[in-house]
């Protein structure tokens, strides 16, 4: 019962905010129930068996029996620390957006809790269609989220965004259902369990876009693709991110970007091992072109969030170049990744909201000096400066080294290329840093009718818990990698013939 | 041809039933010296014939109906699991109606009573046309339906519009039925009988042979696809849908459509389009035309009835991939019941669109358009959330019941390696999604322009009884999607 509860739970914070009558104590109950929950999912921890490589905790009752889908959750090493990531943003979010979010307190409150289930049950569902459902729900949220609370140009891009990720996912949908009646093919009975999807054999024949097992990859992976986003599918993540109020970019950044890689390494990877093999070259290329691009586009932005946006866009080209190596290192340095930038990136728009919440401006020309000013505020966004580009004892080093250390060893040449990445980000990240905190004070800096105050301790408290991760999980790793071990190991070793199976059924027996 | 006796008067005892319902509201009138009685009177007496009918319906069904689908009067009615869950939807929807109709200022007022009346003999139409398995008798219903529909529109308080759309659906309507009737003979001509039995025994070797059968096959069917508004047989639909008073809109675009298409349903029956290519092709062209003629056209509408109207016809698309995966196929239950659960939901949750869209309507000349949502949510967040569910649930999000309808109308269409057809239904359903977003963009992320604005109006109470009822069936039908698809498929096994 423990995932169901997990995932549920914040919908019934969300009809509690929803019916409570008065506006005063939205936020603090928030608050508090978003605390509840990531207290329960750190429970998860202690129940989960690091040794063990099947799914845990697994719940199946059955769903629409007519054509075999499940309500059927589990957990294993590739999703647990994504749950965690999402319930530990959450909180956090909500103090981020204390005093920013003025007006429809509660509707945000409420999509956010919403959006949370979403996300929770895509890393959690295994079975195909519960799967989508939570996917394509995440969108309402999300299209809420942006379209009331965002910019200027915010219905722009939110119906950018919609369309995008819906177009995307339609074809992933018929790509369900048609290996839905694959596995009625192959084993008599209609399925829509991940578990069954894994043990299917589709044919595959190289070279040729017709064959099945490459338009069902393609199918899975263009629905990924866009969602990460992977160049050339990118351009609604930036138009999203500016528009999007600052939590809003938070937990885009921070989660929904991991359900597309999140997909590549529990769907499209284990499910079409030899379509992978074969157009491994061309994810390796298009992330690698995300990475440099990313990079290049983000020096020349004037608008601060806007080249966060596009950091994003060069660091998950390096998720992918990390799941498609289909090394041990490799796929261990992408999931660390998804953490990692989930944890920096995160921490970046958080900061860029704070500036923006005191200056009500994000263009870089407009600052400058502001480590005089303002220092603690520039200590911190100096040190999430330091973890996204990968400096040695934060944690964003130890992912782009074991993706580099990957790509060195399956594919040379992808790596090579790659590697510029890691000084492009260097360069845009410092160059950034030095005009807004550096330098002769800016205009909005300098104004004396409007002095800056620095960090106040809302604040403090969404950044420490932000500043302490950096340094944990650049410092000791190991304590990471050993919950997410056993089941990479799994993956890298059985990648032409994944399977699943539960793990301890008498343990899931008792939960229930 | 066995005499009429009992068991027939057994079987059409819920139209009976409902037929005699209907006179009560204007005997009533009559008695009373041509007086109107209170609405809320008659409005019962309508909301009393249509349950009536439903629970003679049911129990019918359950006492002789349920294993051998009985026949009555020769074999031109019969009483089956599709009589039965298309019957119980349209006089559920009828039923819903008719509650929007008491609160609408272009349908009450001293004319109630012979409204209800035609309301309740539009749905005994139905009821025929969906139990017929006779042509004749499946013209009969469609007359019946058909004519019934015409009078209501024009009955309507507002004086233009409504006049023009009856005209219109009349004169439009009167072509279909008279292509419907020429395609009749030709069948018959080649089969010797109007029966649907002997036809759908006959298709599969005939729709190959002989063409004259093929051109009465197409014919009879572009006379359907005049009454679902197929395109390019669907031009009348919008200007129709925007004339006639919102709550007729209402039901014309989903009880008339899923009787409609359970005829159609028994018509295209089980290996009938597998020997000819040309129907086949014929059919699939017609259902991609229709989806994209559909979704294009809404993306430019601005009056939220034309968009409707224009939804109507891409989801008439959707049904159609449906059809023709049950025309394929060895065994149409999987995709029978898809287009039948497909019908319940659509219905519901146009139904409760048009519900919310009553609720703005001050008087019978008010046109709801896109910008005047503009900031509905702050004003009234409970107008604004129900229509956005209706909306996304139309869009085929999911947890809805739009997405499972679509869910299980694709996937007997890939079931039947109509793979093509699912691809332009989901891309399809990606362009839809443009235009049941911007409704949701204006209530939630504009800000009314002055002068500009909807509000509702208090005091519709049976409109919010609609609108609930609809609200919780969007939601409970997607939940329970497998359990309810089961009932539906047992039920037409």
């Amino acid at each position: 019962m423990i995932l169901s509860a997990i995932v549920f739970l914040p919908f019934v914070f969300g009809i509690i905010l929803w019916l409570w009558p008065s506006e005063r104590a939205l936020r603090p109950m928030a608050l508090g129930f978003s605390l509840v929950e990531f207290i329960l999912s750190l429970s998860l921890l202690g129940r989960f068996d690091k040794a063990a490589v099947g799914l845990q905790m697994v719940e199946k009752h059955p769903w629409i029996e007519r054509i075999g889908v499940s309500y059927f959750l589990g957990i294993d090493g590739l999703s647990i620390w994504l749950v965690l990531l999402t319930t530990f943003l959450v909180p956090l979010m909500i103090l981020g957006a204390w005093n920013s979010i003025e007006h429809r307190v509660k509707g945000f409150l409420v999509s956010i809790f919403l959006l949370q289930v979403a996300m929770l049950g895509t890393f959690l569902a295994m079975d195909a269609i519960l799967f989508y459902l939570f996917w394509e729900l995440s969108l309402v949220p999300m299209y809420f989220l942006i379209g009331i609370w965002g910019g200027a140009r915010r219905i722009y891009a939110t119906v950018k965004f919609f369309i995008f990720t819906m177009a995307g996912s339609v074809l992933m949908l018929l790509a369900i259902i048609y290996m839905m009646f694959l596995t009625e093919q192959a084993h008599g009975v209609m399925s829509a369990s991940l578990l069954d999807f894994y043990r299917l054999d589709i044919p595959f024949v190289g070279g040729s876009m017709m064959s099945l097992q490459t338009l069902l990859f393609f199918a899975f992976a263009l629905a990924f693709a866009i969602k990460v986003p992977v160049f050339p599918f990118h351009t609604w993540l930036p138009d999203a991110h500016v528009e999007a109020p600052t939590s809003g970019s938070v937990i885009l950044a921070g989660v929904m970007l991991k359900m597309g890689t999140y997909g590549f390494l529990r769907w499209t990877l284990p499910l079409f091992p030899e379509a992978v093999e074969y157009w491994s070259w061309l994810f390796l290329l298009v992330g690698t072109i995300g990475i440099i691009y990313g990079a290049v586009i983000a020096m020349v932005q004037p608008d601060i969030k806007k080249l966060v946006a596009y950091s994003s866009v060069s660091h998950m080209g390096y998720v992918l170049i990390g799941l498609f190596a289909m090394n041990e290192a490799g796929l261990t340095g992408a999931l660390y990744q998804m953490l990692n930038h989930g944890i920096s990136t995160s921490a970046l728009f958080f900061m860029v909201g704070m500036i923006y919440d005191r200056t009500h401006s994000r263009e870089i020309a407009k600052y400058g000096g502001l480590a005089e000013v303002l220092p603690l505020f520039s200590i911190a966004f100096f040190i999430f400066t330091l973890s996204s580009i990968a400096v040695p004892m934060t944690n964003g080093f130890v992912g782009e080294f074991l993706i580099l250390l990957g790509t060195f060893q399956a594919f040379p040449v992808f790596a090579y290329f790659a590697l510029s990445g890691v000084v492009l980000g260097a360069v845009y990240m410092l160059w950034m840093y030095k005009k807004v905190f550096f330098g002769e004070k800016g205009p909005l800096v300098a104004d004396e009718h409007h002095p800056l105050t620095d960090l106040s301790y809302r604040e403090m408290a969404v950044l420490a818990p932000l500043v302490i991760l950096v340094f944990y999980m650049g410092l000791l790793p190991g304590h990471f990698f050993s919950y997410s071990k056993a089941s990479l190991d799994h993956l890298v070793k059985n990648k032409d013939r994944y399977e699943l199976t539960y793990h301890d059924p008498d343990k899931t027996r008792s939960d229930r | 041809m066995s005499p009429i006796g009992l068991a027939d008067i057994l079987i059409v005892s819920p139209f009976i039933a409902l037929f005699l319902a209907s006179l009560i509201p204007v005997t009533v009138k009559v008695l009373r010296g041509n007086v109107e009685q209170p609405a809320v009177a008659t409005l019962t007496q309508g909301l009393g014939g249509f349950l009536g009918a439903c629970i003679l319906l049911l129990t019918v069904f359950v006492l002789i109906g349920k294993r051998d689908s009985p026949t009555a009067f020769a074999d031109v009615l019969v009483l089956d699991g599709l009589t039965l869950c298309v019957g119980l939807l349209s006089l559920l929807v009828g039923a819903g109606a008719l509650l929007l109709m008491h609160d609408n200022p272009s349908t009450f007022g001293n004319q109630f009573s012979e409204l209800v009346f035609l309301t309740m003999n539009a749905v005994l139409g139905m009821l025929v046309l969906v139990s017929a398995v006779d042509l004749l008798i499946v013209y009969i219903g469609l007359e019946t339906m058909s004519l019934s529909l015409y009078m209501m529109i024009a009955i309507s308080n507002e004086g233009k519009l409504s006049k023009e759309a009856a005209l219109k659906y009349f004169v439009l309507g009167g072509l279909a039925s008279a292509i419907l009737l020429y395609g009749i003979s030709f069948l018959f001509g080649t089969m010797g009988s109007t029966s649907l039995r002997a036809l759908v025994e006959m298709t599969p070797q005939l729709v190959g042979t002989s063409k004259i059968f093929l051109f009465g096959m197409i014919l009879v069917l572009v006379g359907f696809a005049f009454k679902v508004s197929l395109a390019p047989f669907h031009a009348w639909t919008p200007d129709v849908y925007e004339g006639a008073p919102t709550p007729h809109t209402g039901l014309m675009a989903t009880a008339a459509k899923a009787v409609a298409f359970a005829a159609i349903l028994r018509i295209v029956a089980a290996n009938s389009l597998v020997e000819s290519e040309n129907l086949l092709d014929f059919l699939q062209w017609l259902a991609v035309g229709t989806m994209l003629v559909g979704n294009l056209a809404a993306l430019m509408q601005r009056s939220l009835k034309r968009i409707v109207a224009y939804s109507s016809i891409a989801h008439s698309g959707y049904l159609m991939v449906g059809i023709i995966a049950a025309g394929v196929s060895d065994q149409m239950t999987y995709a029978a019941s898809g287009v039948i659960y497909y019908l319940i939901g659509y219905s519901v949750m146009t139904l409760g669109m048009i519900g919310v869209i009553c609720l703005f309507e001050r008087n019978e000349d008010t046109v709801v358009t896109v910008e005047s949502l503009a900031g509905l949510a702050s004003r009234n967040p409970g107008s604004a959330i129900c229509l956005t569910i209706f909306l996304l649930s139309l869009a085929g999000i999911p947890p809805s019941v739009g997405f499972f309808g679509k869910f299980y109308i694709f996937s007997s269409a890939i079931g039947e390696g109509l793979i093509w057809l699912a691809l332009w239904g989901v891309l399809n359903s990606v362009i839809a999604a443009y235009y049941y977003l911007k409704p949701i963009v204006y209530m939630f992320m504009k800000e009314p322009e002055p002068g500009y604005d909807v509000a509702v109006l208090p005091s519709l109470t049976a409109t919010r009884v609609a609108i609930g009822i609809c609200l919780f069936c969007v939601i409970a039908l997607g939940i329970i999607a497998g359990p309810v698809f089961k009932v539906i498929e047992s039920a037409i096994l």
